[in-house]
């Protein structure tokens, strides 16, 4: 039985470890500023950071220009804001977006957003039922 | 609220149907629970009128499921949107062939198309079952007591059981009564408002939408079969006839539910736009994992039949495989993954039911699983513990003290919800350990075993990083989800184990082998899946060492399990099943590697406008442009543009079929030339945009097909989508026909060509031709003016061009002369101008090499599946005649 037992045991082990490993690579939603942090200490590690458009600020999308820029204003969750640089194009109706989550790295004086993932504002969509919900 | 008004009767509504479904689906869930309740007392007493009584009712209750799917069906179909889901999830314009994918956009639907794989693998299990039939059938009448609860809309106070599809648009969307038109005409006409619904996502309009999720379905349905054998054997003191149904059921499940998920990646592939067939989405993952430990069991169940060994793994992971079925459709139907997915699933406020329902059968699992006493205090244990809370939540009324309730009952029952698995896994074990003798390292079993595990750990992480979703939840946690690449660094090494195994473990003999009579043939094999993957490193362009061994260990399974096949069965294609589906497995890999490593982004830019300098992500000067997602690629209309080998022109768009067409199509053409200029091969491309107005501009791909490879490309942007500069630099020009004149600047020269006039309803409609030229350049302006016969009113339409930056309108008409048929005719023309724009489109061109492996690899690991199948039932039925 001891050889079985102990290939148990080592695939407990490798997956444990792969477990762990993984753990210890996933990133945190955080603020511009932690981001920005998190820069300095260990370059080019992608983190996500929850986002909300400044719609007073322009969006800036010249495709003729350079067709992989978007560049725009954000506030963080605790309302920091920062210049976004995005570097596919713009996302269509990128304007009425209520909230984002940006993947990228700070980078000098902007983050830099190589992914966004949004739900777009669906006027339709609701969740019937859903203030009834059983507890 | 004006509820002293006598109840206002609203007409045109067909409550009827509404009613006749309802009375449906009361009747399935009642049925359900007579059928659950008499099969029990069948297996308890062996009164054998209990069991026909129990087979009616289930009869009966599959009837009702019909029924309900034919009503709701009927509900789309005579477009009746009184009924919130057919106003929910469908419209006039849908063609009859997606209002069936109205079920799978509601979960409702969902459901009900779970209830109906059910009752139909019921009613086949009642046909076939024999001896097992009862016990089996409590389980599955059972999941569908629970199935179909989610469908009964029952409301007492607080407490909501189940979501009916037959509920009233007004009396889920109340505010709709309210919107001003109806004060004009009457809110019992609300209908003639509501003539039109809010229609099928467009993404599900898509003909692999229409058979990919009942296939998925129908896997997860199947999933319950092994399991229900597993709980029947247990409740029959550990008896061991289960194992080759269990067996037969789960390669059933196995292959439909992998050519279901598969499916799914080919319809993503071919209708999104992330560029590609898997992107590890917490939603493909709900589906991926019960498929693992589906396979893995499988494998246990082979061992379990062929030597008695590993008993208590087959029940474990047979059942596992059940749990994560229902834990999936918790994940996905509960709304937990929220911003984890892209797959957007609206909360029905069912999870507290769905969580129960998880819980129910975990807990008749454990009764299952116990004898005498315990079974009995398990029972009690169980029922208490689920009373006490909901009790207790019922009573505490202040809303302050239901929250820190509910953070200490997340607390607790974490808690004892582990505890509870534990003590089932060791009474589980206690029950079902058999023969511990020591396996020996040359049996096949070991090896089989081995494989199994690895599948395990494959399973583990996998599960690991999809419910961080419902730790943060449980815990508070703000992790974010992995990416697809943290998936695929630790799922690439734990493939190649998988492999390995998968291509020697058939050269063991069960129990024994004799490592003299393998010692050649494996060697030998080895030698020719080193030298044809030599061959091949440089025809699929593979160098890195670690893609080199995954590309080594896919050939020499592909390889090992065809020699096999044919050395120990020739042409007797029926026992052939696991090796064509280990194939099948091997060349999928292969195809998954091939054309993951080698995607070539044919439209990255290294030069021309499109270099800004930036740092990578290790923070060096990013120059070759494509570290940084530079992949999309701006094309002028009529102007070629080289992306690598290709060369691509952007010919025009299209507008889609209908008046109403919100679709685009941009016609593309990809010439390649060889180093003499000759045209090698050439092809034109059709990705389309909708610009949706509910969720905005949906890019569809549009891919050639070669053998070897697949081109692949999508619109990201086209100019239509800048803000319009508004025009300026006006002028006024009095002019007759075949006089230039000029804008302000001077830039454009115009002159009117000709007249149109043609005479509708309202008048009498002018359109002019008029020619404008810029620096050898000309482009057809045809403005439109409207003169209304009844009100005399003048109505005018501007024509543009954004090309040129010009517009021109006609202000008036001065009639000289009387008489149509001379031309004399003068015409006050404004034009204006503005920076001129030449259409584009911003598009992402991808070269997926060898992807065609992918699909032949699903296909034949499909077709091993139904030759094992075909086999298994044929030699049980050997066994039994």
């Amino acid at each position: 039985m001891k050889p079985f037992h102990l290939i148990l045991l080592v695939l407990a082990a490798v997956g444990i470890a792969t477990v762990i490993s993984m753990y210890g690579n996933t990133t945190q939603y955080v603020a511009f500023p932690d981001a920005q942090r998190i820069a300095d200490e260990n370059p080019g590690k992608a983190v996500h950071v929850v986002c909300k458009l400044n719609k007073a600020k322009p969006v800036v999308y010249d495709a003729q220009a350079n067709a992989n820029r978007l560049e725009f204003y954000g506030f963080d969750s605790l309302n920091n804001e920062s210049k976004v640089v995005f570097t596919k194009p713009k996302p269509a109706q990128f304007e009425q977006l209520e909230k984002m989550v940006l993947i990228g790295t700070y980078n000098k004086d902007h983050f830099l957003a190589t992914e966004i993932l949004s739900k777009c504002p669906s006027k339709y969509e609701d969740a019937p039922g859903a203030s009834t919900a059983a507890k | 609220m004006n509820q002293t008004q006598a109840p206002i009767v609203f007409n045109g509504e067909w409550l009827w149907l509404g009613n006749l479904g309802h009375a449906f689906v009361i009747l399935a869930f009642v049925m359900s629970i007579l059928s659950a309740v008499f099969y029990f007392q069948h297996e308890q007493t062996k009164n054998q009128s209990l069991q026909i009584w129990a087979k009616r009712f289930f009869q009966i209750h599959a009837l009702a499921i019909v029924s309900v799917f034919v009503v709701l069906f009927s509900i789309i179909f005579f477009h009746r949107y009184e009924f919130h889901y057919a106003w929910r999830h469908s419209s006039n314009s849908l063609p009859v062939y997606y209002m069936i994918s109205c079920f799978w956009e509601g979960q409702e639907g969902s459901f009900l198309l779970w209830l109906f794989w059910n009752a139909l693998i019921g009613v086949i299990l009642q046909r076939i079952a024999k001896s097992w039939e009862s016990p089996v059938m409590v389980v599955i009448a059972f999941a569908q007591i629970a199935l179909s609860s989610m469908l009964v809309g029952f409301q007492w106070g607080e407490f909501k059981l189940g979501s009916s599809p037959f509920d009233l648009l007004r009396e889920q969307r109340p505010d709709f009564l309210n919107i001003p038109i109806l004060g004009q005409l009457g809110v019992e006409n609300y209908l003639q408002v509501f003539k039109d619904g809010n229609g099928l996502n467009a993404l599900l309009q898509n003909y692999w939408m229409v058979i990919h999720p009942p296939t998925l379905f129908l896997g997860f349905a199947t999933a319950i079969v092994p399991f229900a054998y597993s709980i029947a054997a247990l409740w029959r003191n550990n008896e061991r006839g289960w194992i080759p149904y269990a067996l037969i059921w789960s390669l059933v499940c196995a292959g439909i539910l992998g050519l279901g998920i598969i499916m799914g990646g080919f319809w993503a592939y071919e209708s999104l736009s992330f560029g590609g067939y898997w992107a590890w989405d917490p939603v493909e993952n709900a589906s991926l994992m019960p498929w693992l430990i589906m396979a893995s069991a499988a494998h246990m169940l082979i061992i379990s039949k062929s030597t008695g060994r590993h008993l208590f793994t087959s029940h474990l992971l047979t059942q596992i495989s059940f749990w994560l079925v229902l834990y999936a459709t918790f994940l996905t139907r509960s709304g937990i993954l929220g911003e984890a997915s892209v797959h957007s699933f609206t909360d029905l406020g069912l999870s507290g039911q769905l969580l129960l329902f998880l819980l129910a059968f975990l807990a008749f699992a454990l009764v299952v699983v116990l004898e005498g006493k315990k079974r009995k205090w398990a029972l009690y244990g169980i029922i208490l513990a689920l009373l006490v809370p909901m009790s207790l939540a019922y009573m505490i009324k202040s809303p302050e003290a239901i929250d820190t309730f509910y953070q200490w009952l997340k607390g607790l029952g974490t808690c004892l919800f582990l505890v509870w698995l534990v003590y089932y896994i060791f009474a589980l074990y206690n029950k079902t350990k058999a023969n511990m003798t020591d396996e020996r390292m040359d049996s096949r079993e070991f090896w089989m075993f081995l494989g199994s595990m690895f599948l395990i750990l494959s399973l583990v992480q996998v599960f690991a990083a999809t419910s961080i979703p419902v730790f943060n939840k449980l815990f508070g946690y703000k992790t974010a989800v992995p990416s697809a690449a943290d998936y695929n660094r630790v799922q690439l090494w734990l493939a190649m184990p998988i492999m390995l195994l998968m291509s020697f473990g058939y050269w063991f003999k069960f129990r024994e082998t004799d490592l003299k009579t393998i010692k050649k043939p494996l060697i030998q094999l080895g030698l020719a899946s080193i030298i044809i993957t030599i061959l091949l490193m440089f025809g699929f362009e593979i160098y890195e060492l670690k893609f080199v061994i995954f590309l080594l260990l896919s050939i020499t399974l592909v390889v090992a399990n065809l020699v096999y096949g044919y050395q120990k069965k020739k042409f007797e294609w029926l026992r052939w099943g696991g090796n064509i589906a280990h194939v099948g497995f091997g060349v999928l890999l292969m195809g998954v590697l091939v054309s993951s490593v080698n995607k070539n982004v044919l439209s990255s830019t290294k030069d021309g406008i499109d270099l800004a300098p930036e740092v990578d992500q290790k923070g060096n000067q990013d120059t070759k442009g494509i570290k940084f997602n530079r992949e999309n690629q701006l094309l002028y209309k009529n102007k070629p543009q080289e992306l690598q080998q290709y060369t691509a022109i952007y010919l025009e768009d299209i507008k889609g079929v209908g008046v109403d067409s919100i679709d685009k199509y941009f016609k593309v053409a990809f010439v390649k030339k060889d180093k003499e200029g000759r045209t090698v091969d050439s092809f034109v491309l059709s990705p389309k945009t909708q610009n949706n107005p509910k969720m905005g501009l949906l890019a569809e791909p549009s891919t050639r097909h070669f053998l070897h490879k697949d081109i692949f490309t999508h619109v990201n942007y086209e100019s239509s989508m800048d803000r319009k500069e508004p025009f300026s630099n006006f002028r006024v020009d009095t002019v007759g026909f075949f006089r230039p004149f000029i804008t302000q600047t001077g830039k454009v020269v115009m002159s009117i060509d000709s007249i149109n006039r043609s005479m509708d309803s309202s008048g009498l409609k002018v359109t002019l031709a008029i020619k404008a030229k810029r620096l050898g350049d000309s482009v057809w302006l045809r403005p439109e003016f409207l003169i209304n016969e009844i009100t005399g009113n003048f109505d005018m339409k501007p024509a543009e061009s954004d090309r040129f930056g010009i517009m021109a309108a006609i202000l008036n008409l001065q009639i000289i002369d009387t008489n149509p048929a001379s031309q004399n005719i003068r015409f006050v023309i404004q034009t204006g101008e503005k920076t001129p724009v030449w259409d584009y489109i911003v598009i992402q061109v991808i070269e997926f090499p060898w992807i065609n492996l992918v699909w032949a690899g699903t296909i034949i690991m499909v077709i091993g599946f139904t030759l094992a199948v075909i086999n298994r039932i044929k030699k049980q039925k050997q066994l039994m005649a």
